[in-house]
């Protein structure tokens, strides 16, 4: 057993923005915990920006108007408080940003740039080309070799132990020997990730997504809130799901079904390809489930083609949306139309935080901020830019409140800590020994499959119930799952296996969510309940574990300033 | 085919250490047909060393060489050289890319009754012989195939990267070299060192280094049953017949290993003896091997 | 269907062995393959990666010999380099290998720390201000994902005693001396040099094979010149560059003769290289009393000298 005053489990945007932060009270022993190498971490594939109303490129731009674009964009849903916090701290927290070393592009005044983004009504996305993401990750990275923070790489998170909601610690397998590890600590902040793996292939998200932070919480007695809410977008590759560019539609991309149709014609007739993310991705999903995609299951795709625009028009203006489709799906856009399918990108839910300022959780002790964490900043939909800001900024703020709970707790009892360390090394050993049962990549398909077509970008009551029976099923064969690996070393098939868990476990919570929400409200659109219903459903989903058994419960949303509106753009 | 003229740059060795390699390649491809006119009043190219110390006298000493080769009329200039090749290479990229640059070169050149046009292109005896010559010609030529002799064709780094700049194939499986030596009659040897680096351009501050990567360059071609290297640089031809000795030092095992030029191998197959071919001008001698392959 | 055979070279921890994998030849990218297999035949096979992007930087591996990003490398593509249907997969070279094609990346936080890679920001800095020339200074620099493919590619380390500076940390070093934000400037120049910036031998490995196109060898050139214009013109790589450099400028041919002698200095050069210039001179590679003739027009190349020295320019 190993013993800090803070752990934080995740090093990505949030994780490595805590770590900076609680590491600068030179008192308190701070590790950080990250499944893979820190820079592996998937902030860095956030390509567009971040939002903060520094008011460079328009000078009219206020904090107001970030809160209450954002408020809008969330259908609502978002607590007014946290979102007013949050937008308020982001211009201070960008130049904090610059400082650290983060290389902003600039405009002719050297000034960080800003740029126009979906949802908002000032270009105030501050940006690094479309790498923002990356840069951001990798200074937070230097910043914190400089600042000595103390990573435990390789370290996957396996369980949180709390008792009577006072926390006590974490377990974790330090991957490269196999050990089962217990921290014991008095503040520990999760910043692990979203949990876009759901859907597994059909995901933009990487590998790495599970949500293992969130199904730890979930498994200590802490609600995932608004699990239902998921953000999708329209083009991703066929065989991975990996993002190609909207500038593919924007510079005249055609979407052609298998009969050579421009489908869109009939959903669109006016903007075609160009309509909004979530129509062009209904249309696709409605083409491809009424026979006219190509391929079969999972597998199955519509195309883009780009051909019209000719080899000249595409290297001056695609060179890299057309690499990409070269290297990633193997396909050269001069010459063939490429195979297109919409793809996860974003799960608004989360861990329930309760204090928006502190990232506190219903146990004392546990913190928890970024994609893992619903404070609620997105409530119902993010809007792009929004998500690097927010993981700096909670990251930020659960680094700073991780010291003060550091100071005020004294280390609890290790009972519960001793307890699941145990439980997890006969786990382990019990798996790696086991010949036969259930093949854990069948069952991981099994429930993907199922959230998609139940669960994704169509929604309605009987669809729903069937993926719920589906989740149910893989969450019992589950239990005889196999991983075929006895070695303690460097074990990914049991990392794939606590993964598998995690994301089923997950899965439940989604389709529950869902089922139980008969409204349509930014990213849960439901066929059977297209319109939004303010009266019955202005509140947060809670969907908890309690002695095995998944249970739903809702809390009032913070509304402060601005009344509930048709939200029309 | 019309006949093959070049501008020619022999580079520095060529003038010293590697005089072998001038006579081989003046009387292959004299015997070829190519006509060679060596550039009037070149300098060195650089060497991979002044853009270290001045960045844009590196540019401007091989704009200069490619401007004495086009006012002398020539749309082709030929190098022996994998880093002379590169450093020509990198300068014409850099101007014919870079329109202030070329300005600026210009500005320098033109008092002296020079200037960068960009109209002459860099190529390298090897590319020479599989592009504009063609193998299917060269194998007409071939008056001895090297039937009995097998070769372990080292490429040396510069004459295949960075691909932007030298672009002729693939830096991770060149064949061109393979080509040439079948064309020649000669057997290809795989061996681990196919792609290694001489270590030539820090052989003082990386000696050991460069050493110990030679010696295995040499151990591995021997396993794999390789009578010589081949290398179509005259650097890494110094770095492993010259330092040999000394690498020698640092291994147990016999690492004896001829290094042939590449226009040597030529020669030898065009029917010129290994004398003609000054191939008693290296270090490592390669006479009694020859002696015994050659038929 | 054609079959393409995958050759992995694998390690438990104590045993390495090489163990083959069969699959039909189909589009796919080469992570693709290494998914299937393990989720098809063999789930004991281990291999780290991502994002599927080509950002994260976690799927580096060397097929025949050479080191890719298995993410972005279409199997197609690999196998018309190399034309063949077998591949050779391995571990990235010079990184400790944690099992399979595993690697461990810790030594990337040890030489961060070796060139100090991250801003100190300028004390009299008030503003947030960069120009945009200065950014794009450092944009290219800032791409690195650090996935070790220039670590594994580069030819001085393949043989180094362990005290060469990777060339992913000198792409940090270059990064950070070239931030118009930092207030230590001259300071990564010097810890390159501490760290053999003179070892690099320019095989261009970096800059070829970086997934990001980062010119690497360039960024050393550009230390070195820094490092001269610092005054730290003493060591031998500078020395050997400098012969070079006033060799053209006299006569325009290098004087390989003096080459050792300048690069070395007299004593070393007596102590260690009378054997090897035996050699030469036996050989007839060398003439101790042939000094090279200044070339036709040398005076040209003087006038580009001094047109050089009297240009403003950056190091």
């Amino acid at each position: 057993m190993q013993t800090y005053d803070i752990v934080i489990v995740g090093a990505g945007g949030a994780g490595m923005a805590a770590a900076l932060n609680a590491s600068k009270d030179p008192s308190l022993s701070v590790a950080v915990l990250s499944k893979v190498f820190p820079t592996r971490s998937h902030t860095g594939a956030a390509q567009g920006g971040m939002n903060a109303a520094l008011a460079y490129r328009d000078p009219e731009d206020t904090v107001e108007s970030h809160f209450f674009d954002t408020v809008k964009g969330s259908d609502y849903l978002a607590d007014q408080d946290a979102v007013e916090f949050f937008v308020s701290g982001m211009p201070e927290l960008v130049l904090e940003l610059e400082s650290m070393g983060v290389p902003y592009s600039r405009d002719e005044q050297g000034r960080i740039a800003q740029r126009p983004f979906g949802g908002a009504s000032s270009p105030r996305c501050c940006y690094s080309a479309d790498k923002t993401g990356h840069v951001v990750l990798h200074a937070l990275y230097e910043t914190c070799v400089k600042n000595g923070v103390h990573f435990l790489e390789e370290f996957n998170l396996l369980d949180i132990a709390a008792v009577d909601g006072q926390l006590q610690g974490i377990v974790a397998i330090d991957l490269r020997n196999g050990e089962i590890v217990s921290f014991r600590a008095r503040a520990v902040v999760i910043a692990s990730g979203g949990f876009g793996r759901v859907y597994w292939t059909r995901t933009t998200n990487a590998t790495n997504m599970t949500g293992d932070g969130v199904a730890a919480c979930l498994r200590a007695g802490i609600p995932v809130k608004d699990p239902e809410f998921v953000q999708f977008h329209p083009t991703g590759l066929a065989s991975t799901g990996v993002l190609l560019s909207e500038a593919a539609r924007g510079e005249g991309g055609i979407l052609v079904n298998n009969k050579g149709e421009r489908f869109m014609e009939r959903y669109a007739p006016d903007k075609m390809e160009l309509g909004p993310r979530d129509l062009v991705s209904r249309s696709i999903e409605t083409e491809i489930k009424e026979g006219r995609g190509f391929g079969e299951g999972m597998k199955s795709y519509v195309l883009i083609d780009l051909r019209h625009l000719g080899a000249e028009k595409i290297l001056e203006r695609l060179p890299q949306v057309r690499e990409l489709a070269m290297n990633f799906e193997g396909v050269d856009m001069i010459e063939e139309p490429v195979p297109i399918r919409p793809s996860n990108h974003y799960m608004m839910g989360g861990i329930d935080v309760v204090d928006y300022k502190t990232c506190g959780t219903a146990i004392d002790g546990l913190h928890a901020a970024g994609e893992c964490s619903c404070i609620s900043v997105h409530g119902a939909n993010r809007l792009g830019g929004n998500s690097v800001s927010e993981v700096v900024f909670f990251g930020t703020q659960a680094g700073k409140a991780a010291v003060q709970t550091a100071h005020r707790r004294q280390l609890g009892a290790t009972d519960r800590l001793e307890e699941l360390e145990a439980r997890w090394n006969e786990r382990f050993d019990s798996l790696r020994s086991k010949r036969e049962g259930a093949s854990l990549y069948g069952i991981r398909d099994r429930m993907a499959k199922a959230m998609w077509d139940g669960v994704g970008i169509f929604r309605d009551g009987s669809s729903m119930e069937e993926a719920e029976q589906v989740v149910d099923e893989c969450l019992e064969a589950y239990r005889g799952a196999v991983i075929g690996d006895g070695s303690r070393r460097y074990n990914t098939a049991f990392m794939n296996y606590v993964e598998v868990g995690n994301v089923l476990q997950l899965a439940k919570t989604v389709v529950m969510g869902a089922r139980a929400r008969t409204e349509t409200r930014g990213a849960h659109s439901r066929q059977d309940c297209p319109s939004r219903d303010d009266a019955n459903f202005l509140k947060h989903t809670l969907v908890s574990l309690d002695g095995g058994a998944f249970k739903i419960g809702y809390r009032p949303v913070a509304v402060t300033k601005f009344q509930p509106q048709e939200r029309k753009y | 085919m019309a006949k093959l003229r070049y501008a020619f740059f022999p580079g520095c060795t060529l003038e010293s250490a590697a005089g072998e390699l001038k006579v081989s390649t003046e009387k292959t491809c004299k015997a070829l047909g190519i006509e060679l006119a060596e550039v009037p009043g070149w300098t060195c190219c650089g060497a991979a060393q002044i853009q270290d110390i001045d960045d844009f006298l590196g540019v401007a000493i091989n704009a200069r060489n490619i401007a004495l080769a086009e006012k002398a009329g020539f749309d082709k200039m030929l190098t022996v050289c994998n880093t002379c090749t590169l450093m020509l290479r990198t300068a014409k990229k850099r101007l014919d890319e870079d329109e202030a640059l070329r300005a600026k070169v210009n500005e320098a050149l033109v008092p002296m009754g020079l200037r960068y046009e960009g109209t002459c292109e860099i190529t390298h005896y090897l590319w020479a012989l599989v592009q504009d010559y063609g193998l299917d010609n060269l194998k007409k030529r071939v008056k001895r195939p090297l039937s009995n002799l097998s070769v372990a064709n080292f490429y040396g780094c510069h004459i295949l990267m960075p691909p932007d700049v030298m672009g002729f194939e693939n830096p991770r499986n060149p064949r061109s070299m393979e080509m040439l030596a079948e064309a020649l009659g000669a057997r290809n040897v795989d061996f681990e060192q196919r792609l290694a680096c001489c270590g030539f351009h820090a052989i003082y501050p990386a000696e050991c280094e460069a050493l110990a990567s030679n010696g295995v360059s040499c151990l591995t071609a021997r396993a794999a049953g390789a009578d010589c290297l081949v290398t179509p640089c005259p650097l890494c031809h110094m770095a492993i017949d010259m330092w040999q000795a000394d690498s020698q030092k640092r291994f147990d095992a016999d690492i004896t290993m001829p290094v042939l030029h590449l226009p040597q191998l030529v020669g030898l197959a065009l029917g010129f003896t290994p004398k003609e071919m000054a191939i008693d001008r290296h270090v490592v001698k390669a006479a009694p091997m020859l002696e015994r392959k050659l038929t | 269907m054609e079959t393409i055979t995958f050759n992995i070279k694998r390690f438990d921890g104590e045993r390495t062995w090489n163990q083959e994998y069969r699959l039909p030849r189909e589009t796919s990218t080469l992570l693709g393959c290494l998914t299937k297999i393990r989720e098809e035949q063999d789930p004991t096979l281990n291999f780290t990666s991502n994002c599927r992007a080509a950002i994260c930087g976690s799927c580096a591996v060397q097929v025949n010999g050479s080191a890719f990003l298995a993410c972005e490398t279409q199997l197609d593509a690999l196998l018309d380099t190399y034309q063949t249907t077998t591949l050779y997969l391995e571990p990235l070279n010079h990184f400790p290998v944690v099992r399979d094609l595993v690697v461990d990346f810790a030594p990337v936080e040890k030489g961060m720390r070796k060139v100090d890679a991250w801003l100190c920001p300028s004390k009299e800095r008030r503003d947030h201000l960069q120009s945009e020339a200065d950014f794009h200074k450092i944009a290219k620099p800032a791409d690195c994902i650090l996935c070790g493919v220039c670590v594994s590619e580069c030819r001085e380390l393949a043989y180094d005693d362990g005290t060469y500076l990777p060339p992913a940390m000198m792409n940090k070093a270059y990064r950070f001396e070239r931030d118009s934000r930092d207030g230590e400037r001259g300071k990564r120049v010097l810890a390159a040099l501490k760290n053999n910036l003179w070892k690099c031998i320019h095989c261009e490995q970096c800059s070829s094979k970086c997934p990001k196109k980062i010119p690497v060898a360039d960024e050393v050139s550009y230390l070195r010149r820094r490092a001269i214009a610092l005054g730290e013109t003493k060591s031998e790589g500078a020395r050997h560059a400098f012969s070079f450099y006033d060799d053209v400028r006299a006569t325009g041919l290098l004087n390989e003769t003096m080459l050792a002698l300048r690069t070395e200095g007299l004593g070393k050069t007596v102590a260690n290289r009378m054997p090897f210039a035996i050699r030469m001179v036996a050989a007839g590679k060398m003439n101790p009393l042939h000094a090279p003739k200044p070339v036709p027009g040398i005076e040209s190349v003087r006038k580009l000298y001094e047109f050089s020295q009297k240009m403003e320019k950056e190091v």
